[in-house]
């Protein structure tokens, strides 16, 4: 692969994963409530192609709480590590509703273009 | 120098981080310092131990980036970059804050600023962007000398630059629990030894008139010591503590003109105590006069300067909070950072740390200094 390619992969990659992330978190956290690092975790499990670092989960589980899509609550049981567990609200499952509709017509469209090229 | 304690080595980790966290961040920090305990007891395989907490720390990263990246300002303004724009706009707060509290003790005592330092500007106003100039060169040299030498510095070591940036985080740190739990005791026992009549009977007549005024206000304060110990900071006990700041600073102003409020002493020597007066029983034994006018002010400067800090934290605080969406009430934060340790309860009752400490030769070998 030229450098030029790599370059463009690099950048068209960038540009996917944005987008696909705000996605994924609310997926993953509609199943069930998680902590920060149990997030972290999980989303490099699952999702390893969006690569996701704490430096990434972090700041956009925050966001999400400021936008009111996740809501979060301490749990103190073990005094040493508090646990902050985020779950998703209300508005937060009627927004991944509509987002996963969404997703799933560009997925299909994007298959068929590209089913085109291959 | 580096501990070999992990706890020690995520502590003074995040200690860093704080420092280019804007105020309201300790659940960011407790968020990361669980993120790195359960990171380093990954790497552990179920044991943190110096070496595990320091490859989770490294993994992590630079203070400055994860600050940059979890508080998610990312701005910069005018020529500082986005890492250092928290912790220099503490360090003008508190400069001002510092500024305005001395200005506002000192001029109710009656000083003046110039009185003090013999001020003398001359050139004015030409000699400002001089200055301006001259001040900036001096702190770029400053900074980019201590930044050269903090070079080769650990990751869990404080930097000289993050040394200076993190003066005054403390001063904006929540009140503690136990220094509430005091305030509420300390407020109680004044309010009601000031009160007390045999007491009362040895004030000045001026201090006579208004003393009930400052039983009321150290039974005031207690409130706000127990509403603190309950709810932590929120913006009602903030707006509380901001009016009786502003209530103090205005009695002060009567009260410094009132001047040194005890007149008479008890005397014990006889069986039955006798009340004399306080001047005279100290020329009467030789004792050198003692300016009691200038303590009397000494105090209401350190108290108003207080409170005058203590107004500006809470209107700041409270103006920060409000944009955060919080509204009058909140179980709040306390002061306190949480320990990472066992309770004492607890470790008497058996339970021990789940971490260890270990010596990290260096040849690679690890040795560890309790076992599990």
């Amino acid at each position: 692969m030229s450098k030029k390619t790599e370059e463009e992969l690099d950048r068209w990659s960038k540009e996917v994963k944005r987008g696909a992330v705000t996605l994924a978190i609310l997926a993953l956290l509609s199943k069930r409530r998680a902590y920060g690092y149990e997030a972290v975790k999980l989303l490099g499990e699952k999702m390893s192609f969006l690569a996701l670092e704490q430096g990434t989960v972090y700041p956009l589980l925050r966001r999400l709480e400021q936008r009111e899509l996740l809501k979060s609550e301490w749990d103190y049981e073990d005094p040493t590590k508090p646990k902050k567990y985020y779950a998703v609200t209300e508005e937060g499952h009627m927004a991944l509703g509509a987002m996963v509709k969404d997703w799933s017509i560009l997925s299909r469209e994007m298959r068929e273009v590209v089913l085109e090229v291959e | 120098m580096s501990s070999n304690d992990p706890l020690k080595l995520i502590e003074q980790y995040l200690e860093r981080v704080r420092v280019y966290l804007p105020l309201d961040s300790e659940d960011a920090i407790v968020e990361l310092q669980t993120h790195l305990i359960e990171e380093a007891q990954r790497i552990g395989e179920g044991t943190m131990t110096a070496g595990s907490a320091m490859m989770a720390i490294e993994r992590m990263g630079d203070p400055k980036s994860v600050a940059n990246e979890y508080a998610g300002s990312g701005k910069k303004v005018g020529p500082v970059p986005a890492e250092y724009v928290n912790p220099l706009s503490r360090i003008i707060i508190l400069l001002l804050g510092v500024g305005a509290a001395f200005t506002v003790g000192l001029s109710l005592i009656g000083a003046t600023l110039t009185q003090l330092f013999g001020a003398d500007i001359q050139n004015w106003p030409f000699s400002i962007p001089l200055m301006v100039f001259l001040n900036l060169f001096i702190i770029i040299v400053i900074i980019g000398g201590i930044s050269f030498l903090d070079r080769d510095k650990p990751l869990t070591e404080k930097t000289t630059l993050e040394s200076i940036f993190g003066i005054g985080v403390d001063g904006f740190k929540p009140k503690g629990r136990w220094d509430a739990a005091g305030d509420f005791i300390m407020g109680v026992i004044l309010g009601v030894i000031i009160g007390i009549p045999s007491i009362v009977i040895l004030y000045t007549d001026a201090f006579k008139a208004l003393y009930i005024y400052v039983v009321i206000f150290l039974f005031l304060g207690a409130i706000r010591g127990a509403l603190f110990y309950f709810g932590g900071e929120n913006n009602f006990n903030l707006a509380v503590e901001a009016l009786l700041s502003v209530v103090w600073i205005a009695m002060a102003v009567v009260l410094i003109n009132v001047g040194w409020p005890i007149q008479s002493i008890y005397l014990t020597i006889s069986p039955t105590p006798e009340i004399v007066p306080l001047e005279g029983f100290l020329t009467e034994h030789g004792i050198p006069f003692v300016p009691f006018d200038w303590i009397w002010a000494f105090i209401m400067f350190v108290t108003v300067v207080i409170a005058v800090w203590r107004v500006i934290v809470a209107s700041m605080k409270i103006t920060m909070y409000l944009r955060a969406g919080k509204r009058l009430w909140w179980q709040g934060n306390w002061g306190e950072r949480r320990t990472l340790r066992t309770p004492l309860w607890r470790r008497i009752l058996g339970e021990h740390d789940q971490f260890q400490k270990e010596t990290v030769r260096h040849d690679g070998y690890m040795e560890p200094e309790e076992s599990q």
